[in-house]
C-alpha cells in the first residue's frame, strides 16, 4: 500500500514539473518576449534601457540558464509578474480561484446529481421507452458546444422570463445558470460511465444471489449493484476535473463572470505570457492534485486494486 | 462669472447634509444589496451602470476611452466647466481667471475650502504639481500632453492664485482646463509613477471616490461627504444624492441590453440601432447626444506606399456610403460625417468632398494604376490593394460598421482585413505605425484637436506629410480672434478633407439607457455623464 | 471526453469480466441499416455536410458576405431559412459557407492528431524500451493538461487564424491517439503471425508495413471518427472566443459569438448555427459508435 502511495505521489510530482516545462517550451516559441510586451508603450526608454531591463530580468541569458532560473523561481510560487494586470500571477490567479471553485463545484454537484439520477433511472426502470428515452440524453448534451448552451439559458431564462441574472458574480441567484450549463456536460458524462457499468455490473452473479435469497429489485440496486458500479464513476470524476477548469473558460466569458477562466481568456487576447504559463500550471496542478486524490481513495474502496497494480504495468 | 463664498454657505450646508447623509444611512439599510435604488426620499442608493470595455488605467489624466471615462469623471474636479448648449466656459475650481491678449498667459484664482478625499487642501501648488507630471506620461498621456503642448512654466504668484505661460498663443487652453485630462488631483498623488497612477487610481476633489477598481470587471464609486464645490451648471448645492456607482464591464452589446430590460443594471452605455426597439418596449429612457470634436474615421497612415497616393485616399473617402451605414447600424439620429468635425464642435463647417460616389472611386483607382485582378480586389505591379484596418471593441457599432466598409470597398476592389486589438494597446498600436488604418474617434469640445492629431509638429500618428495644414493649424491655435479662428478652422477642415488624410465617416452619436427608475442622469459638454444631480427609486 | 474512453473505464474498473457477446444470426447490409433510422439520418445529414463544406453552391445562391442592409434581422422565413443577421446578410447562406472553415479546420485538427499521435504510438508500441517510456511519460504530462488550455496556450504563441486553431486543436488531442495506436501496436506484435513472419525472417519494416500497421489501425480509425465530432466543438470555442478567423468569415463559432450582441432581439443568430453544430457533431458520433463495434458485434 505504502509503496502505491509514494509511486503515486512521484507520478504527481513528475507531471507537474514535466507541465511546467511543456508550457516553457510552448511559450518560448513567441517572436517577443515579456520585456518587449512591457516596454512597447512606453516612448521614454531608448534602446539602451530596454537591454538593460533585458539583462536585469534574465532574458538575455542562454535559453537553459533562464528554464533554471525560472523554475527555481517557480518552485517558491513566483511566477512573475503579469504583463496584463500589473499584479504578480501568483495574485492575479490566487484572487481568480474561489470564485471559479464556487462555480465548478456547484457545477460538479448538480452533474452528480443529475448524471446519477438518470443512470439510476435508467438501469432501474422496465419501462422500455423510457430507458430508451433517459439513454438517449447524454449523447445529445455532449454533442452540444457549452458557450451555446449557455447562451440558450440566458436567452430563455434569463432575458424572456427574467428568473436569472444574464452575468456577474452576485450571489446565489447568478450561480444557477453557469452552474447548469457547467452541469449538462459533466452530468452527461457521468450518466454514460454509470449507466454503462450498472448494466455490467446487474449482469454479475452476485446479483442472481441475491435476488434468490429473496432481496427486493430496489435494495439490490441501490445497495449492491450502485456502490460497486460508483467506482468507475469515481474514475471519471478525475479526468472532469479537467473537462470542467477548461469549460469555466468559456462559461465565465459568456457570463461575464469573474475567475480563472475569464483570467485566462483575458491573458490569451493580451499575449501575456506569465499569466498564460501561470495559467496552464495551474490547470495541470489541479487536474493531477484531483487525480491523486481518486486513486488514493480508490484503493481504500476496493482493496483489489493496490494488489493489481503492484504485479505489474498493464499495458497503456 | 459668479464669485462664491463658500465658506458662508458650508456650514449650514454641511449640517443639512449631515442630517440627509444621516437618513439616507438609514433608508439604505432597508434595500437590498444587489438591487438599484431604495428610498422614496429620492437620495441615496446604488446606481449600476454597464459600460462595453475598460481601458485598463483610472488615472483621468491618461484615460481617453468613453466608457472608462465615465467613471473617472466623477472623480476629480477641473478648474473650469463647460456649457453643452453654448459651449460658454464656467467657473468651478477656479473661481475666476485673466488671460493675457497674445494667449499666452493664462491665470487662474482658485476657490476656497476645496479639499482632496485625504483631507489635504487646493492650493495653486497642488495645480502647477499637476501640470508638471504631464510631459512625465507615458504614451497614454497623449490627450493631456497635447493641451499642455509648448508649455513654458506653471508658476504658483500666491496660495490661490496659479499662471501657466506658453511659448506660443495658445487659444483652446482654456477649454481644455475643463476636461477631464486636466482633472485636479491630490499632490501626493498625482506624484506617484504613471504605472501607479493607472493601476491604484489618484485622489481628487470630486464628488464622488474610487472604492475599488477590478480591471476588465468594475469600477466602484462611492460618494465623497462633505462635498461642496460644485460646478454651477449643477442643480444640487453640496453632495451628491447617489451613495454609490457600480460600473460593470459587460463587453457584449446583447447582454447589457437584456440586462437593462430585465432590470439587473440601471443604465448601460453604447445602445446601437438594434437595441433600440427592445429597450423602448421595456419603458427605458433612450438619451443622446452627438460627441463634438472629431468623428469616427478611417486614420490613414499616410507613410504607407499604398496610401500616399492622393488618388487612393480620395477612392476609399468616396467609395463609403456614409448614409447607408448611419441607417443600418447607428442609432436615431447620429449623422453621416460631413467633415472631419463633427456638428457639435465650436466652429463646425461642413467640408463637401464626402459624397458616395463609387463610379468616381473606380475610376481614380483606374487612374492610379490599379487594375481588378481575377478575385474582384486591384493588383498593381504584383501587390494587391489591401489594407489592414485596427479597431478595438469599444463601442458597439464598430464590428458592424467596419464589415458594412469592408462590403463597400470590396465592391470597388479593395480588401480590408479587419484586426481587433485590446482597447489597452491603443497608445502602442499609434506610436508603432504598424496598421494601414485606425479606426476611431476623439472626443474633444474645441476644433484644436485638429492640431492635436493631425499637425506635423505634434506626434503625428498618422503620418501625414508637411504642408499648408500645419500652419493653418498652428494660427488658428495662436488665433484671439473668435471670426478669425473660425475662418481658420473652416480651412482646415477644407484641407482635411482635400486631401483626404483620413476618412471621416459618421459622428458618435453616444446614445445612453437609462431605467425607468433613475432620474437627471446628464451629458457634459463632451457627451460624458456627470453624475452628481443624480437619483435612483 | 470520448466514448471509447467511457467504454475502457466502465469496463476496466467494473468487477468481473464483461457479459460475453453473443453471436447473432448474420444480418444483411439492408436490413442492418433498416433497423437503425438514426445512422441513415447522420449518415444522409454528415454527407449533407461535406457536400456544403465544397459545393457550398449546390444549398445557397446568395452571398454569404455581402448582404442588403435593408433587410437586417429578418426572422427566418421563406425567403431567408434562417433569417438575416444585421447587415442584411443571409444566414443560411453564412452557416453553409461555415461548413467549409470548419471543416477544414477539423479535417487539419484530426489529421494532425491522427499523423503525430499515430506515429508517436507506433514508436513507442513498436520498439518499446526506454524510448515507450520516456514516451508514455511524455503522452501522461500531456494528458494532463486540460485541452483547451493547451489549445490556448498554443494560440498565444502561435496567433489567431482558422489554421493555427486547428493545429493548436489537433495537438492537443495527439495525446489518445498516441495512446490508442501503441495499445493496439502491443496487441498485434505479440500475435502469433507476427512471430510467425519473424521466425521466416522477414526485416522489421516488412513485418511494420504489413502485418503491424494494417491491424492496428482499426480501433484507431475509430477513434478518428470520434474525435471529428470532438474537433468540431473545439474549434468552434475556439473561434467564438475570438481567436478564428477576423470578420467576415462565417466561421460557426464566430456566428454564435456574434449573435450573442443580439441575443435580446434576433435569437436566430445564436441558436441556428449552433442547432448546425449539434446535429453535426451528433451524427459523426453516431456514425462512430456505429464504426466501433455495432456492425462487428452483430455480425
Amino acid at each position: 500500500m505504502r509503496r502505491y502511495v509514494i509511486r503515486r505521489l512521484a507520478q504527481a510530482i513528475g507531471v507537474l514539473w514535466a507541465a511546467y516545462t511543456l508550457s516553457f517550451l510552448i511559450l518560448v516559441l513567441l517572436p517577443g518576449d515579456a520585456v518587449s510586451a512591457m516596454t512597447a508603450g512606453d516612448t521614454e526608454l531608448d534602446q539602451a534601457q530596454i537591454d538593460e531591463l533585458r539583462h536585469r530580468y534574465g532574458y538575455d541569458d542562454p535559453l537553459p540558464v533562464q528554464y533554471l532560473d525560472h523554475l527555481g523561481r517557480a518552485l517558491q510560487g513566483d511566477f512573475g509578474d503579469s504583463a496584463s494586470t500589473g499584479r504578480t500571477v501568483t495574485a492575479t490567479l490566487g484572487d481568480a480561484l474561489p470564485q471559479t471553485l464556487l462555480l465548478t463545484g456547484t457545477g460538479l454537484a448538480l452533474g452528480v446529481l443529475a448524471g446519477g439520477s438518470l443512470a439510476l433511472l435508467a438501469t432501474y426502470t422496465g419501462l422500455r421507452w423510457l430507458r430508451q428515452l433517459l439513454l438517449s440524453l447524454p449523447p445529445l448534451a455532449v454533442s452540444m458546444p457549452v458557450f451555446w448552451v449557455a447562451l440558450m439559458l440566458v436567452e430563455i431564462f434569463s432575458f424572456r422570463a427574467g428568473w436569472f441574472p444574464a452575468f456577474g458574480n452576485d450571489g446565489l441567484r447568478g450561480l444557477v445558470l453557469p452552474a447548469v450549463a457547467l452541469a449538462i456536460p459533466t452530468g452527461a458524462m457521468i450518466a454514460q460511465v454509470l449507466s454503462k457499468s450498472l448494466f455490467i455490473a446487474l449482469d454479475q452473479a452476485y446479483v442472481e444471489t441475491a435476488r434468490a435469497k429473496g432481496a427486493g429489485r430496489r435494495h439490490i440496486h441501490l445497495r449492491h449493484v450502485l456502490r460497486n458500479a460508483s467506482l468507475p464513476a469515481l474514475t471519471v470524476v478525475g479526468l472532469l476535473a479537467g473537462q470542467l477548469m477548461a469549460n469555466s473558460v468559456v462559461i465565465e466569458t459568456v457570463f461575464s463572470r469573474n475567475g480563472l477562466g475569464r483570467v485566462t481568456a483575458s491573458a490569451v487576447t493580451a499575449q501575456d505570457l506569465p499569466l498564460v504559463q501561470g495559467v496552464v500550471v495551474f490547470g495541470a496542478a489541479i487536474f493531477v492534485l484531483v487525480n491523486l486524490v481518486v486513486d488514493l481513495i480508490y484503493p481504500l474502496l476496493d482493496p483489489r486494486i493496490v494488489v493489481a497494480s503492484s504485479k505489474g504495468a498493464a499495458a497503456a | 462669472m459668479r464669485p462664491h463664498a463658500p465658506s458662508r454657505i458650508t456650514r449650514p450646508a454641511t449640517a443639512l447634509t449631515a442630517l440627509l447623509t444621516a437618513g439616507v444611512v438609514l433608508f439604505s439599510g432597508c434595500s437590498s444589496s444587489d438591487s438599484s435604488g431604495s428610498s422614496g426620499a429620492g437620495s441615496g442608493g446604488t446606481l449600476t451602470f454597464a459600460v462595453g470595455s475598460d481601458m485598463g488605467c483610472v488615472d483621468p489624466q491618461q484615460v481617453g476611452s468613453n466608457d472608462t471615462i465615465y467613471s473617472v469623471r466623477q472623480i476629480v474636479d477641473s478648474l473650469t466647466d463647460q456649457d453643452p448648449d453654448t459651449g460658454e466656459i464656467v467657473p468651478w475650481l477656479a473661481e475666476k481667471w485673466e488671460i493675457s491678449p497674445d494667449s499666452t498667459t493664462f491665470t487662474f484664482h482658485l476657490r476656497k475650502g476645496v479639499t482632496f478625499s485625504d483631507g489635504s487642501a487646493l492650493t495653486a501648488q497642488v495645480v502647477k504639481d499637476n501640470f508638471d507630471a504631464v510631459p512625465r506620461l507615458g504614451a497614454l498621456g497623449v490627450l493631456a500632453k497635447g493641451y499642455l503642448n509648448g508649455v513654458k512654466a506653471t508658476t504658483v504668484v500666491d496660495p490661490l492664485t496659479v499662471r501657466v505661460t506658453f511659448e506660443q498663443p495658445n487659444a483652446q487652453f482654456l477649454q481644455a482646463t475643463s476636461t477631464h485630462s486636466l482633472g485636479i488631483a491630490s499632490s501626493a498623488s498625482v506624484k506617484k509613477t504613471p504605472e501607479r497612477k493607472c493601476a491604484e487610481g489618484i485622489v481628487g476633489s470630486g464628488p464622488f471616490v474610487l472604492s475599488k477598481y477590478v480591471p476588465s470587471q468594475s469600477i466602484t464609486l462611492a460618494k465623497r461627504t462633505g462635498y461642496a464645490w460644485g460646478s454651477p451648471r449643477w442643480s444640487k448645492d453640496g453632495e451628491a444624492y447617489l451613495d454609490k456607482i457600480v460600473f460593470k464591464v459587460v463587453p457584449e452589446s446583447g447582454v447589457r441590453t437584456g440586462s437593462l430590460q430585465s432590470g439587473q443594471v440601471d443604465a448601460i452605455g453604447s445602445v446601437g440601432k438594434a437595441d433600440e426597439a427592445a429597450l423602448e418596449a421595456a419603458g427605458v429612457n433612450l438619451i443622446h447626444r452627438a460627441n463634438p470634436g472629431v468623428v469616427f474615421n478611417l486614420g490613414l497612415n499616410n507613410a504607407n506606399p499604398i496610401l500616399r497616393d492622393l488618388k487612393v485616399r480620395q477612392a476609399i473617402q468616396v467609395a463609403v456610403d456614409r448614409q447607408q451605414i448611419v441607417d443600418t447600424i447607428f442609432p436615431t439620429g447620429t449623422k453621416a460625417a460631413t467633415s472631419i468635425l463633427s456638428h457639435t464642435t465650436p466652429h463646425y463647417t461642413a467640408a463637401p468632398g464626402l459624397d458616395y460616389d463609387q463610379a468616381k472611386a473606380k475610376s481614380l483607382l483606374d487612374a492610379a494604376g490599379w487594375r481588378p485582378g481575377g478575385d474582384g480586389i486591384r493588383v498593381k505591379g504584383g501587390t494587391k490593394l489591401r489594407l489592414n484596418v485596427f479597431w478595438f471593441a469599444n463601442a458597439a457599432t464598430n464590428q458592424p460598421t467596419l464589415e458594412l466598409i469592408q462590403q463597400q470597398l470590396k465592391a470597388v476592389g479593395i480588401d480590408v482585413v479587419l484586426q481587433q486589438r485590446q482597447i489597452a494597446q491603443f497608445a502602442e498600436i499609434l506610436q508603432g505605425g504598424k496598421f494601414d488604418a485606425l479606426w476611431g474617434n476623439l472626443t474633444r469640445a474645441d476644433p484644436d484637436i485638429l492640431r492635436t492629431q493631425y499637425s506635423t509638429k505634434g506626434l503625428n500618428s498618422y503620418r501625414l506629410p508637411v504642408g499648408p495644414l500645419d500652419d493653418v493649424l498652428s494660427r488658428q491655435a495662436a488665433a484671439a480672434d473668435d471670426a478669425q479662428r473660425k475662418q481658420l478652422v473652416a480651412q482646415a477642415q477644407q484641407l482635411i478633407t482635400e486631401n483626404a488624410y483620413v476618412v471621416p465617416v459618421v459622428e458618435l452619436e453616444t446614445e445612453l439607457g437609462v431605467g425607468k427608475n433613475v432620474k437627471d442622469l446628464d451629458f457634459d459638454a463632451s457627451s460624458r455623464i456627470q453624475l452628481h444631480d443624480t437619483r435612483i427609486g | 471526453m470520448n466514448e471509447l474512453l467511457v467504454e475502457d473505464v466502465a469496463r476496466g474498473a467494473a468487477l468481473g469480466p464483461a457479459p460475453e457477446l453473443q453471436p447473432g444470426p448474420r444480418t444483411g447490409v439492408a436490413r442492418f441499416f433498416l433497423r437503425r433510422p438514426g445512422l441513415v439520418v447522420s449518415i444522409v445529414f454528415v454527407v449533407l455536410v461535406a457536400l456544403a463544406a465544397f459545393w457550398p453552391g449546390l444549398f445557397t445562391n446568395r452571398d454569404p458576405l455581402t448582404g442588403v442592409p435593408e433587410d437586417l434581422f429578418q426572422a427566418p422565413s421563406s425567403a431567408h431559412w434562417f433569417g438575416t443577421d444585421e447587415l442584411g446578410r443571409d444566414l443560411f447562406s453564412r452557416v453553409v459557407h461555415g461548413a467549409h472553415l470548419s471543416l477544414k479546420a477539423t479535417l487539419i485538427a484530426v489529421a494532425v492528431a491522427f499523423v503525430s499521435g499515430g506515429l508517436l504510438g507506433l514508436l513507442a508500441g513498436f520498439v518499446g524500451g526506454w524510448l515507450d517510456d520516456v514516451l508514455m511519460r511524455v503522452i501522461d504530462v500531456v494528458l494532463s493538461i486540460p485541452a483547451l488550455f493547451l489549445s490556448l496556450a498554443l494560440v498565444t504563441a502561435l496567433g489567431y487564424g482558422t489554421v493555427k486553431v486547428a493545429v493548436a486543436v489537433g495537438i492537443a488531442s495527439v495525446a489518445s491517439f498516441a495512446r490508442v495506436m501503441r495499445a493496439e501496436v502491443l496487441r498485434v506484435r505479440q500475435s502469433v503471425f507476427v512471430e510467425a513472419a519473424r521466425a521466416c525472417g522477414a526485416r522489421w519494416y516488412s513485418v511494420l508495413g504489413r502485418h503491424v500497421l494494417p491491424n492496428a489501425l482499426g480501433p484507431v480509425l475509430v477513434l478518428a471518427t470520434l474525435e471529428f465530432g470532438l474537433a468540431i466543438l473545439s474549434v468552434s470555442s475556439l473561434s467564438f472566443l475570438g481567436y478564428g478567423a477576423p470578420p467576415p468569415a462565417p466561421e460557426w463559432g464566430t456566428l454564435i459569438s456574434g449573435g450573442r450582441n443580439y441575443l435580446a432581439n434576433a435569437w436566430w443568430l445564436t441558436a441556428l448555427p449552433g442547432l448546425t453544430i449539434v446535429a453535426t457533431v451528433l451524427a459523426t458520433n453516431r456514425i462512430a459508435r456505429a464504426l466501433d463495434g455495432e456492425w462487428v458485434k452483430q455480425r
